[in-house]
């Protein structure tokens, strides 16, 4: 081993050891994200107002660097949505969309909660990536971070497609997510997901995040799904009297 | 353009799905609103969403099937389980069903003396 190599392989060990809990942000509470903080009684975000708006699910903004066929599959999908339904988000709708969620920080994970029962674990121990002949491809991936400062830098892999919600955008399971977070007030994440996929995108598509801190919550509060009233009814969904509850999508 | 702005409506449909967890919007015409006034029959706090049973103040008494948010986010701006109960008289402002069924997305709820019903930060 050369001298250069032994002088900074300590340097190397710092940088990946996990923070200690003195040292890590406080990113308690819940959080929305920005569109998501104006989701009224109704659920509408205030954007739905402006419908050529199309900022609360910028993933699934067809002037994205998609390819030709990454483009036509992400149209087709668009023109589906009113017939469709999901039972949560998975990764990376649940970054984007406008359900509540928790960061749990500690030294050795992070973990990102969703009220729909999302959850990622975000290894911060010094871990790499698996290695791609054993990585488990699932609905919210696989993901290693590490903290720059007060910064934590997220890489995904292994993401399940098609995605959970019929929001998610049609990428493949090549797709590789690199996620930086900041808090930079004490009611403001801020950050960005840069996504490569070489299967639907033509280059690294960077889209930016915000989360502000929801209003009237301080924690998540789950329940499963007992009352799913809304049942298809030709072309279009209906609600079923009380008491009549839809299939299961 | 016209591909721009059809692509941006179909987004604007999935908006509520994404508050909500559930469905496409597209089953009610937010282009309209229709309130009606009358006595809620059962207050539902339950996921994927929130339904207020409401009987109308029509001579025939009609009951309409009131869709709102899931909990959590009613929870968010102030709402509880017990914030409306049986008996209560209110006045319901919703995007009606296309299908013209009594029914609809609920966008307010106010007292009959028009007090706006939940906590109001």
């Amino acid at each position: 081993m050369s001298r250069l190599a032994l002088c900074c392989a300590p340097l190397a060990l710092i940088a990946a050891a996990p923070l200690a809990a003195q040292q890590l942000p406080d990113w308690s509470g819940v959080w929305f994200t920005e569109a998501g903080a104006t989701v009224s009684i109704s659920g509408f975000p205030t954007a739905v107002l402006n419908p050529s708006d199309t900022s609360p699910f910028p993933l699934l903004n067809p002037q994205g660097p998609w390819t030709e066929e990454g483009r036509a599959a992400l149209i087709s999908q668009l023109g589906r949505l009113g017939l469709s339904k999901s039972q949560g988000w998975g990764y990376p709708v649940m970054m984007v969309s406008a359900t509540p969620l928790q960061f749990i920080v500690t030294p050795r994970e992070t973990l990102v909660l969703t009220v729909y029962r999302d959850l990622r674990h975000i290894m911060t121990d010094g871990r790499p990536l698996s290695a791609p002949e054993d990585r488990w491809v699932t609905t919210w991936g696989e993901s290693v971070g590490h903290w720059e400062g007060d910064t934590l830098v997220i890489e995904t892999v292994a993401v399940r497609q098609p995605g959970l919600s019929f929001l998610s955008p049609p990428l493949s399971e090549k797709a590789h997510y690199l996620e930086r977070l900041r808090k930079v007030g004490p009611d403001r994440i801020e950050g960005e997901m840069t996504i490569t996929d070489p299967e639907t995108l033509t280059e690294p598509w960077t889209i930016p995040l915000a989360y502000v801190r929801a209003e009237g919550l301080d924690r998540l509060v789950y329940d499963v799904f007992t009352n799913d009233r809304s049942e298809l009814d030709g072309d279009a969904f209906g609600i079923l009297p009380p008491g009549e509850h839809a299939d299961p999508p | 353009m016209r591909l721009r702005l059809s692509i941006g409506l179909c987004l604007a449909a999935a908006m509520v799905p994404a508050a909500n967890a559930h469905h496409s919007p597209v089953m009610f015409d937010s282009g309209r609103s229709v309130s009606v006034s009358g006595t809620v029959r059962e207050f539902q706090w339950t996921n994927p969403h929130c339904y207020i049973q409401l009987v109308d103040d029509t001579p025939r008494q009609a009951e309409w099937n009131m869709e709102m948010a899931a909990p959590i986010y009613l929870m968010n701006k102030g709402w509880r389980p017990t914030t409306l109960k049986p008996g209560d008289r209110v006045k319901i402002t919703v995007s009606p069903l296309r299908s013209g069924a009594n029914g609809g997305l609920v966008l307010d709820v106010v007292s009959l003396d028009g007090k706006t019903i939940g906590k109001v930060k």
